[in-house]
């Protein structure tokens, strides 16, 4: 499967692949403003950190997150990257699938054998039951529109697909001047982080974010810092969340022949006891 | 069948003039989302995508329509013969309940207009809780047209159409119920064995081997019942894939389980509200005998869910958010004492249940206790991130109480154009002090 390796260490703040994602996407800037006269505006900025915009919309698909951290027994800055996670290692196995893809009632979600998460137009119906399930806060809706749609990170699926010699690779990781976001297959990727991870044991905090998350996602993160510093999820189990409901979707066909049994069982029953009873009653009238 | 009247209660005018204000203001409203988007009408936002509609208009809607399928089940399965008189009034209650839910989730939806999405078999998705709750809807809809039609036809006075509707509408049930199994599954095995098993069912019943129920096909009930289960805890289910997101008190893999119970248990308590409430609307007795023994199966049944709902609670070591100082905490005892201990405790003291006003109070109580817990489920125990919160937009309400208007209206011309309730009612009905006696008559 196809990943993304993202290392903050490497990473410098440019927001050049902010820049790229909207380039590509045909994504329309956001209208922000810190100026205390805009006090509804600037309100926007508070407790999320002091990135421009505050977080992901509909209309931006990463973030690069400013988070200022205590390291060394110094202030420094650390930067985090908000993007779709791309969840799960096999698109085949329904339990495995991603909190969206596997909440969504009309496949409008799909994780591609490829790696990407990507969302179908023509099948949505904008339930977003998918916002709701998605641990990583990812999917965002239109909510300005009178069709809207559901949008989202799709690791540039479309380049991807296009499948030209250097044209392949997602915007951002293009964009990405330091490499700190590289791209290519998740084993070698996770092999790669690993490695970085044993190079400089004192530099990383020794956690590959997204190597386990939710069974394994296509985005990894590494950092020099705990990951809840960087407002990352951090209470998320290792197993995919389609376990929580894989039980109740099977529970169905058999509670459907079962209760039907079980009902029949009971109606045929009680009408015997009851037409027995009328009649007896009715026999000793006669007598 | 016993016979039935059609309801001619001098309507209580003030209070058809403030339905319709409801109403048209809710349309008003509903044309504005519909122009400018979710966002121009709701507080709604990208931490918070469900909210009041959700866990009002249709969480609690439909647990609020349960009444349908459990009088039903206990006078057609159990053969309870006695509350035959409540039966179509439950009947229609769950059937505009489903009718207004529907709308409301296509006011909901985003792209509501191509909802039959999810009934293309390319687009099936039966790994997704929402998929079965979109199929449970539209099948138990139809079944609750099916269950109603009797009172239409009465009322067109067409017993060819009834004979019709006696002999095919086990056909239609043994098909969709079979269609809904293939759908769940996409499994031909489990589609054959519900075919067999429905269809083995009808063949004792024609053959005389199992009695045949009459004039109402068994095989109707059944799957009211049947589809009611299913869709009532899958509503629960819908919430088991957030952990991450809603808090521990109501979190539990018996979700499923407590919105079956607590349905269960709303369906007599809204039997029995609506009883009382109707009676005084259209000016006649209420049937305080029959309520009143419908009444005692409710303080059982609080008893079981709130045992499921407390020992869950305990044994998943969830108690100590209770006594967190937060809105959450503040919330699961509203539910717990208000919404379940109170009306508990009213209706298992028969001096309180045998009365009119205790009746009102414990059936109240019982339902604004699904209400809380449905709205704790969805929209106050989830917790997503710090900076964003929810709490509904006045529209959000207007288009609420629109469509609640919108029911109890189509209700009330319901019940007065057509036989719902039945001829025992208005026997029993009475002038009352004020004077004014409902003017009844027969169908």
């Amino acid at each position: 499967m196809r990943a993304m390796l993202i290392d903050s260490t490497r990473c410098l703040g440019c927001r050049g692949c902010q820049v790229a994602c909207k380039q590509w996407n045909g994504l329309e800037g956001e209208e922000t403003s810190f100026l205390p006269a805009q006090k509804e505006k600037a309100a926007e900025f508070a407790h999320r950190g002091y990135q421009n915009p505050p977080d992901l919309s509909a209309k931006t698909w990463t973030l690069l997150t400013y988070n200022e951290v205590e390291l060394d027994g110094r202030l420094q800055w650390v930067f985090g990257k908000q993007q779709c996670m791309h969840c799960g290692l096999d698109a085949e196995d329904r339990n495995q699938w991603p909190a969206c893809v596997v909440s969504c009632p009309v496949h409008a979600l799909e994780k591609t054998k490829e790696g990407p998460v990507i969302w179908h137009a023509e099948r949505c119906i904008g339930c977003r039951y998918c916002m709701l399930a998605c641990p990583f806060h990812i999917p965002k809706f239109e909510w300005d529109k009178a069709w809207p749609r559901i949008r989202k990170c799709t690791m540039c699926f479309d380049r991807l697909q296009a499948g030209k010699a250097g044209f392949t690779e997602p915007a951002c990781s293009k964009a990405c001047p330091t490499d700190a976001i590289v791209w290519g297959e998740r084993d070698d990727l996770l092999a790669e982080a690993h490695r970085r991870l044993e190079e400089n044991p004192g530099k990383y905090y020794q956690h590959i974010y997204g190597e386990h998350e939710v069974g394994g996602t296509c985005v990894l993160h590494l950092s020099s810092v705990p990951f809840e510093q960087l407002h990352y999820p951090a209470n998320l189990p290792n197993e995919p969340l389609a376990v929580n409901t894989s039980l109740a979707m099977k529970a169905p066909p058999y509670v459907i022949v079962g209760l039907s049994l079980g009902m029949i069982g009971v109606y045929s029953a009680r009408r015997r006891k009851i037409e027995a009873e009328a009649n007896e009653s009715e026999g000793s009238r006669h007598e | 069948m016993s016979e039935t009247f059609i309801a001619k209660g001098k309507p209580r005018l003030l209070g058809q003039f403030v339905l319709w204000v409801l109403l048209l203001v809710g349309v008003a409203v509903t044309l504005k989302r519909f122009l400018f988007g979710l966002g121009s009408t709701t507080n709604l936002n990208d931490s918070y995508p469900w909210g009041l509609w959700i866990g009002f208009d249709i969480l609690t809607g439909i647990a609020l329509a349960a009444g349908g399928f459990t009088l039903t089940a206990a006078l057609y399965l159990w053969g309870n013969k006695k509350y035959h008189p409540l039966a179509r009034p439950a009947i229609l209650t769950a059937m505009l309940g489903y009718i207004f839910f529907v709308i409301a989730l296509f006011i909901d939806l985003g792209r509501g207009l191509v909802m039959w999405r999810m009934f293309l078999p390319w687009n099936w998705q039966h790994e997704s809780v929402m998929f079965e709750v979109g199929w449970c809807v539209a099948t138990y809809l139809t079944i609750l047209i099916f269950e109603f039609l009797p009172s239409v036809l009465e009322r067109f006075k067409r017993p060819d159409l009834m004979r019709l509707w006696e002999t095919f509408t086990p056909l239609v049930v043994v098909a969709l119920i079979t269609l809904f199994t293939y759908a769940m599954t996409s499994s031909a095995r489990w589609a054959a064995t519900i075919l067999i098993i429905t269809v083995l069912f009808e063949l004792l019943q024609a053959s005389g081997a199992v009695p045949r129920s009459r004039p109402v096909p068994i095989l109707l009930i059944m799957a009211g019942v049947l589809l009611s289960c299913l869709h009532q805890s899958s509503l629960g289910s819908l919430f088991l894939i957030v952990p991450h997101k809603l808090n521990a008190l109501w979190h539990t893999p018996l979700l499923p389980i407590e919105f079956l119970l607590s349905a269960i248990m709303v369906g007599p308590a809204m039997v029995v509200f609506e009883g009382i409430v109707s009676a005084r609307v259209f000016r006649r007795r209420p049937e305080l005998e029959l309520l009143t023994g419908l009444a005692k199966a409710i303080p059982i049944l609080i008893s079981i869910y709130l045992v499921v709902r407390v020992v869950d609670v305990a044994v998943r070591g969830a108690v100590f958010h209770a006594f967190a100082l937060s809105p959450q905490a503040v919330m699961f005892w509203v539910e717990l004492s208000i919404g379940s201990a109170l009306p508990l405790a009213l209706l298992a003291t028969p001096e309180v249940a045998r009365t009119e006003r205790g009746l009102f109070w414990g059936s109240l109580l019982t339902v604004a206790g699904v209400l809380i817990h449905r709205l704790n489920v969805s929209v106050i125990g989830i917790e997503a991130h710090t900076w964003q919160s929810y709490s509904p937009a006045v529209s959000e309400y207007l288009i609420s109480l629109g469509v609640v208007a919108g029911g109890l209206l189509a209700f009330r011309y319901i019940v007065v154009h057509f036989p719902v309730y039945e001829t025992s009612a208005r026997l029993e009905a009475a002038p009352r002090p004020a004077g004014r006696v409902g003017g009844t008559q027969t169908a």
